[in-house]
């Protein structure tokens, strides 16, 4: 990878260019080991069977069947297995603006299952580092233009009668790093600035309902009590429809990592809205200009404008089994194998899911599965006959609000390749014959025409 | 697949919300929205109106809300929960600063803002604001020159991209003071006066070349309340849909009633492309080089047991807690330290422990040991 590309890269995650790539350029050298390679180790006792010979994990006592286990003592909140140890969150240097305190951690969806992601799997991302909230000093305010003003402590807060919703967040710069072209050779940071869990709380409505809002009110300001005094602005057709103020994930606390202890949830929408450390709700007649919604946080079109106040997550969908990271292994023609994916739309409930073996030339029905809810990942499937040949998969997803996801061509020459955030293009792996998956995208070269007009450029090789 | 469920309308919708509530309205309902035993989807409120974000919202319909049962009995009771802030309070959270409201009064100059920035700042955004190591650069130049790079697209791989700085792209000037003063410096935020926000938001405008009501933020500008009033960024109107004024929220609303200003799809979806569905131009594009793999930690999917912790990693540490200002300036094995530990190591551990004017936070800012603390202190010293 030329510096070139990696400084392109880098501008691509935060819109920010640096001159100083030496040690970056040191990182690169050491060239990681390809996901492919290190896929490929494991303890397959099933090779003894085919060769006719006895199992010697089912022909002697296991290790640890023969000595007492561990006292239900041990481990009061527990723990994974230790061999899970490799399902966890990464980082890359590439998406930290300068330390890892302003930076984001990606969760393992090649390793996820269904449409719950542990807390200890979600998505990390913070501005001023992981705050760590004492919830004996928390305090939520709420005011401006409203009758009365409110303070409330956590344990008033939560006296409100409570609500449990299934809702996906994600960081509208998923997939953002790829808008020119694929980057990562990986589901984890191809498609896991995003996480689903079970949230409880209270709609921020029902709070409001008794502090007399005054009819002016437009928006108001969430801010966070964390060290980058977090705020975006929201408008309030979304917090009296939707908007949660949430203290519960997958049925404990929220994680620090989340906000502990409390968020704001708003279905749907970018993850950056979903405030964290949540200190302060003002009612205003205005929108705020806070950093992260015009710094950051819009995007950027050909026209040189950006749409600044980009909500929800659009309708999208993603392979999941097979990965860049868990190829196909072991695989005969004729075998029977079960392609999965997530699908997603932060503007309704998914309706429908259809997959490409050619990239997206022509599809076929997917099948959904399991819990189909509003603004929540859905999984869908198709049991596949494998055939000893090379095949593009790709996934494309409809919603109930009348979207269906678009090609990268269809998006690109609307919104450029320039905007950062809100990337929902058809998403496409390369399966080789021996199963091995190659991220890559299926797209036309643009350029401008004499107009200006961003248009596909036929003559490009 | 799917059969749109006509269910009656809950009557105990609570009257203070109700304009705001959503019921379910046949005519703007979705096209094939919900499976069976879930309420379907409407595209607008119960107002009448569009939904904001372009999506639908589920209006509960006999007790429940898309597939969710609704516990009805709260809304329409009153809970009095909590106080009401004193004056205090208020004034001491309420410290947005935005078009429609100037910071506090107060004044700083572009040569007091250049000192506390070379004090406070530059170890992470650069010289004059230039960046580097991933922080974010804080001006490239001219303002108004760069501005009109917004328009750059990298369609050919080796263009420059469009420059998104403060001068050239945020529509604000308030959102800088807002935020310098909340946000920043970095490892100590909340700690500059606002005589101080003052300076630095000087420094910024003068980096970024700008001018103010006709003058030119040059190195003997001062800064104040009325001046900012003044503030008009190159930018102001560079952005879509328009948010501010009265008409701002309906500007956003139809914004995202036409899809083809985001870039978003709309189908019947018995009419979607399922043959021949791509540009005949589209071609499989692989990623260049090896891509982007230097993933913390490494990629593995290996079920096996994890290696040993061998105590206290340094470097992890350094990388966690130093590297953000030390990386640049006092570097692990950088000839700076010669004129730092002349007095023998002891005191720069004194020094480093307690913190020092000079911009270094007592232990960085983080929570080791003292142990730790020197231990990392020799790695930063020694380079190993
Ligand atoms: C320890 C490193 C560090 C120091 C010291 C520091 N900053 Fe920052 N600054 C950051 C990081 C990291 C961000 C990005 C935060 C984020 O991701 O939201 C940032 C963001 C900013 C931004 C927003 C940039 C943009 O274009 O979005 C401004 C303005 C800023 N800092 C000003 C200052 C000023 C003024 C000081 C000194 C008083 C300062 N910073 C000190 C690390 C630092
Ligand atoms: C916010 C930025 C920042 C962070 C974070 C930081 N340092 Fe520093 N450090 C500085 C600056 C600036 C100086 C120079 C101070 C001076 O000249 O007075 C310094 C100086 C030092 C010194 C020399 C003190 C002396 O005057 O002899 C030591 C030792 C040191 N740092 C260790 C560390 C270690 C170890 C860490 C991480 C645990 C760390 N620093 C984190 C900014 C930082």
């Amino acid at each position: 990878m030329s510096n070139k590309e990696i400084k392109n890269s880098q501008t691509d995650i935060e819109a920010v260019a640096s001159d100083e790539l030496s040690d970056r350029r040191a990182f690169f050298k050491k060239a990681a080991l390809s996901v492919g390679a290190l896929a490929g180790t494991s303890l397959l006792a099933n090779e003894h069977a085919s060769s006719g010979e006895d199992d010697p994990f089912i022909m002697h006592h296991v290790k640890w069947g023969q000595k007492l286990g561990d006292p239900v003592t041990k481990n009061r909140y527990g723990m994974p297995s230790k061999y899970e140890h490799n399902v966890t969150r990464r980082n890359t240097k590439l998406l930290a603006s300068g330390n890892f305190q302003a930076s984001i951690a990606v969760t393992p969806i090649h390793e996820s299952m269904g449409i719950i992601t542990p807390n200890g799997l979600f998505f990390s991302r913070s501005h001023g580092g992981v705050a760590h909230v004492d919830p004996n000093e928390y305090r939520l305010m709420i005011h401006g233009l409203v009758e009365k003003p409110l303070v409330l402590t956590l344990e008033q807060l939560k006296k409100y009668p409570s609500v449990t919703r299934t809702h996906f967040i994600e960081c509208p710069a998923n997939g953002g790093q790829e808008w020119r072209g694929p980057q990562f050779n990986s589901l984890q940071f191809a498609k896991g600035f995003m996480s689903c869990a079970e949230w409880t709380g209270v709609y921020l409505k029902d709070i409001l309902k008794d502090l007399g809002v005054k009819p002016e009110a437009k928006w108001i300001l969430a801010e966070g009590s964390d060290n980058s005094e977090m705020g975006r602005t929201i408008p309030m057709d979304k917090v009296m429809d939707d908007a949660m103020i949430v203290w519960g994930q997958n049925g404990e606390a929220l994680r620090p990592e989340q906000g502990y202890p409390v968020r704001i949830l708003l279905p749907g929408w970018e993850g950056n809205l979903c405030v964290k450390w949540l200190k302060r709700i003002k009612l205003s007649n205005e929108p705020f200009f806070a950093k992260e919604e015009t710094s950051k946080y819009t995007a950027l079109k050909p026209s040189g404008k950006a749409i600044q106040h980009f909500y929800a997550n659009e309708v999208n969908s993603t392979v999941t089994s097979p990965s860049p990271e868990i190829p196909w292994k072991d695989v005969k023609v004729g075998d029977l194998i079960e392609i999965e994916g997530l699908a997603w739309s932060g503007m309704g409930t998914i309706t429908g899911v259809d997959i490409s073996f050619d990239g997206g030339k022509n599809y076929v029905e997917a099948n959904l599965k399991g819990l189909v809810l509003p603004k929540c990942w859905t999984r869908w499937s198709y049991i596949y006959k494998y055939e000893g040949k090379k095949i593009i998969l790709a996934s494309r997803a409809m919603d109930d609000a009348g979207y269906i996801q678009p090609t990268v061509d269809q998006e690109t020459l609307i919104t450029g390749i320039e905007a950062v955030y809100h990337r929902n293009g058809i998403e496409t792996w390369e399966v080789a014959p021996d199963g091995t998956v190659s991220h890559m995208q299926m797209r036309s070269t643009l350029k401008r025409d004499e107009t200006g007009k961003v248009v596909i450029d036929k003559e490009a090789k | 697949m799917f059969k749109v469920n006509k269910l009656i309308i809950s009557a105990s919708i609570a009257a203070s919300a109700a304009f705001f509530m959503t019921a379910c309205n046949s005519e703007a309902s979705a096209s094939g929205a919900s499976h069976s035993g879930a309420t379907a989807a409407s595209t607008a409120y119960a107002n009448g109106k569009a939904v904001i974000d372009g999506g639908v919202v589920y209006p509960v319909v006999n007790g429940k809300t898309s597939d969710y049962v609704v516990d009805t009995q709260a809304e329409s009771m009153t809970f009095n929960y909590g106080r009401t802030p004193t004056a205090n309070e208020l004034a001491a959270w309420d410290t947005d600063v935005t078009h429609i409201k100037l910071p506090p009064e107060g004044s700083g100059s572009v040569e007091e803002g250049e000192e506390l920035y070379e004090a406070q700042c530059v170890m992470c955004h650069g010289d004059f604001g230039s960046g580097g190591g991933g922080y974010p650069s804080l001006s490239k130049g001219n303002a108004v020159e760069l501005q009109k790079t917004l328009t750059n697209q990298r369609f050919d791989p080796d263009a420059d991209g469009p420059s998104r700085f403060f001068g050239s792209y945020w529509p604000q000037a308030s959102t800088m003071w807002w935020y310098i003063h909340d946000g920043m410096p970095h490892p100590m935020s909340k700690s500059l006066s606002v005589d101080e926000t003052y300076a630095l938001t000087a420094y910024m405008l003068n980096i970024n070349e700008m001018v103010v009501d006709g003058v030119e933020v040059d190195d003997d500008y001062v800064l104040d309340q009325e001046k900012f009033s003044k503030i008009v960024m190159p930018n102001v109107d560079g952005f879509e849909p328009e948010i501010r004024g009265k008409d701002g929220i309906e500007n956003v609303r139809a914004y995202y009633q036409d899809a083809s200003n985001f870039g978003g799809q709309k189908v019947n979806p018995s009419e979607r492309c399922m043959k021949d569905c791509l540009e005949p131009t589209a071609k499989p594009t692989y990623i260049a080089g090896t891509g982007i793999s230097d993933f913390l930690p490494p990629m593995s999917t290996v079920r096996d047991l994890p290696k040993e912790e061998g105590g206290f990693d340094v470097k992890a540490a350094y990388e966690s807690a130093c590297a953000m200002c030390h990386s640049a300036f006092l570097a692990p094995g950088s000839s700076d330290w010669d004129s730092y530990t002349g007095e023998g190591m002891d005191v720069v551990y004194k020094k480093g422990l307690a913190g020092t004017e000079g911009g270094m936070p007592a232990k960085g800012g983080a929570s080791f040991t003292d142990a730790e603390f020197k231990t990392i202190v020799d790695y930063l010293v020694s380079g190993k």
